[in-house]
């Protein structure tokens, strides 16, 4: 059974002249204790995505889907509070920068005893105390932080960013996820500490079977800990597939591109030769193109893009492109 | 054979802690370094935050004053305080190009700043410098005009570039000018900036840490860790045989092998 199922989710800004269409009808299925990674530049849609998701919009958005299903329930016939009861229960995210996500006034202890769950304890209100305080270090324990002493005592500012993003995990944690939406959660972190934040959530993935959406802006660096990826373009579904099939035979131009233009997955490519890239830059959203947005920019674009292509299905690879690029690969 | 054009000797940099005054303690940002820089060439640093590699590219381009040793282009030595020598033939791009461009001015204006400070051209021959210029990183002439709020990142990523090359510099330092793009618009910067390299004979320092764009784009690197020199060699050397423990450890957490097929 699929864990999350969406299909055909639009997400319109309002605003005094006309709606803006910021996300076009995206797909994203998951599996149970799936890593998928949903990857799009910036402008693309993947954090309004996840938002959407979690439901922490506010009225300017509005999301419409033609389904939604969590663990096979219908959300879009649910009331929005009956849908928070659920989202809330079993669906927990992190975000981009862990120092500024954190309260810097008060102690991490203070904060993540807030975040535990009340229904977990029990007893009297002394014995509950006692139970938060041993909470909040079995939550440190699991990330990973050793001393917990310190740590529950010290400012989010006293902490480094990696160690905050551990805080971060613990108190997303706190509710026993089943879905964990991290955007972005090594943005800002040298690469060593990205490191351990991913193999943290990839032991997470294994030990508890929790499912994660991780997002990010660049391909190459989440290649490694995904089983499979869902590529987005200026709002648009681009393409889906396995790590592998995105990676070895990309059906979609965008997708190749990213592909070729990275350094790091071409290695055999001699130093200091050109790589292989889109012309022109990202549309913004005032100006977004008709049909697949795309279009302006795409090598293979023809008279027939103006219109917005539909999802074909290659082998569980799905593709949203007119003139997808399978003879390449035969 | 192209001649050596930055030879940078004995440079290191030390702090002094302010709070012990009769025990004065001192850090080192950075120990003694010495390399050299080709023409055409580009020289990579890879470190960590805290390994000194910014404090180089500050003191290469004169914000700091080094505590020792000297910098020397073509051979005639660059003094600590002479901005106006220095600064025609060694620029800076750094990482978030839209805070670095002042927003109450135009493109013509941001470019023309450069050039009244460190030449002598008249009105009309800067005009057409601005433009040429413009052209160069592939951009419009009629971009002079605008402000810079009105690009997008990358577009903003090419008008530092231009303000860089515009005095005709010979070194050009890259401070994670390439961290912040996004994945389409970095391999159109990488492009252009190898362009510019081939055409103007420009040598690069790139401070960065991604290895992938290291391997690509530079021809020697310098493995930097608190401070210490760790390896200094031929890019691809390194990267193929890690001498040191860090290096490889760097070189494990960017999970190198991997996409390697």
């Amino acid at each position: 059974m699929n864990l999350i199922d969406i299909r055909n989710l639009s997400i319109e800004l309002q605003t005094a002249t006309k709606p803006i269409l910021a996300v076009d009808r995206v797909n994203l299925t998951m599996k149970e204790g799936e890593v998928r990674g949903l990857v799009g530049e910036s402008g693309s849609g993947k954090s309004l995505l996840a938002q959407a998701i979690v439901g922490v919009l506010d009225d300017k958005w509005k999301v419409d889907a033609d389904r939604f299903h969590w663990r096979g329930q219908d959300l879009m016939r649910l009331s929005p509070e009956e849908r928070k009861v659920i989202i809330s229960k079993d669906v927990a995210m992190i975000f981009q920068e862990p120092m500024a996500c954190l309260d810097p006034t008060t102690t991490i202890g203070e904060q993540l005893e807030e975040a535990v769950d009340t229904e977990q304890l029990t007893g009297f209100f002394w014995q509950k105390r006692q139970q938060r305080k041993q909470a909040a270090i079995t939550l440190l324990h699991k990330v990973g932080i050793k001393k917990h002493e310190v740590c529950v005592k010290s400012f989010p500012h006293q902490l480094t960013d990696a160690l905050c993003q551990r805080v971060m995990i613990a108190m997303a944690l706190a509710r026993r996820p089943i879905l964990l939406i991290a955007d972005e959660p090594t943005a800002a972190m040298e690469s060593t500490n990205q490191g351990q934040i991913f193999r943290l959530l990839a032991s997470l993935n294994q030990l508890k079977n929790m499912s994660i959406l991780l997002i990010s802006h660049d391909l190459e660096n989440v290649t490694h800990w995904t089983n499979s990826i869902t590529v987005m373009y200026s709002g648009q579904f681009v393409e889906a597939g396995t790590t592998e099939q995105i990676f070895s035979q990309p059906y979609h131009p965008y997708t190749r591109a990213l592909v070729d233009s990275s350094p790091k997955a071409n290695m055999q490519i001699p130093s200091k030769s050109r790589l292989m890239t889109l012309p022109g830059s990202i549309p913004v959203l005032q100006h977004l193109p008709i049909g697949c947005r795309l279009g302006p920019r795409c090598p293979r674009a023809q008279q027939k893009c103006v219109r917005a292509p539909k999802i074909k299905n290659f082998h569980s690879q799905q593709v949203s492109c007119h003139f997808p690029l399978k003879d390449n690969y035969s | 054979m192209s001649k050596v054009l930055l030879q940078v000797i004995n440079l290191s940099k030390s702090y002094k802690d302010k709070n012990y005054w009769l025990n004065r303690k001192s850090v080192a940002a950075l120990a003694p370094i010495s390399f050299d820089i080709m023409a055409h060439k580009t020289l990579a640093i890879v470190g960590e935050t805290g390994s000194g590699k910014s404090t180089l590219a500050k003191l290469l381009v004169g914000a700091e004053l080094p505590t020792t040793g000297h910098i020397r282009l073509n051979g005639q030595t660059l003094e600590p305080g002479n901005f106006k020598q220095r600064c025609q033939h060694v620029r800076m791009i750094f990482q978030d190009s839209g805070t670095t461009l002042n927003p109450s001015l135009t493109i013509e204006q941001l470019l023309d700043e450069p050039l009244q400070l460190n030449t002598d051209l008249d009105e009309a021959a800067r005009h057409q410098l601005i433009r040429g210029t413009l052209q160069k990183v592939g951009l419009l002439a009629d971009h002079m005009s605008f402000y810079p709020h009105m690009f997008s990142g990358g577009q903003k990523q090419r008008i530092s570039l231009a303000r860089a090359i515009i005095l005709k510099p010979q070194v050009i330092i890259l401070d994670e000018a390439l961290a912040s793009l996004d994945p389409s618009l970095r391999s159109q910067m990488i492009n252009l900036l190898l362009d510019l390299q081939q055409q103007m004979g420009l040598a690069f320092i790139l401070i960065s840490h991604n290895l992938g764009i290291v391997r690509h784009f530079s021809d020697e690197m310098i493995v930097l860790c608190k401070g210490e020199v760790l390896e200094v060699g031929k890019t691809n050397e390194i990267l193929q045989q890690p001498k040191h423990k860090y290096t490889k450890k760097l070189i494990m957490s960017q999970h190198f092998q991997l996409l390697h097929r």
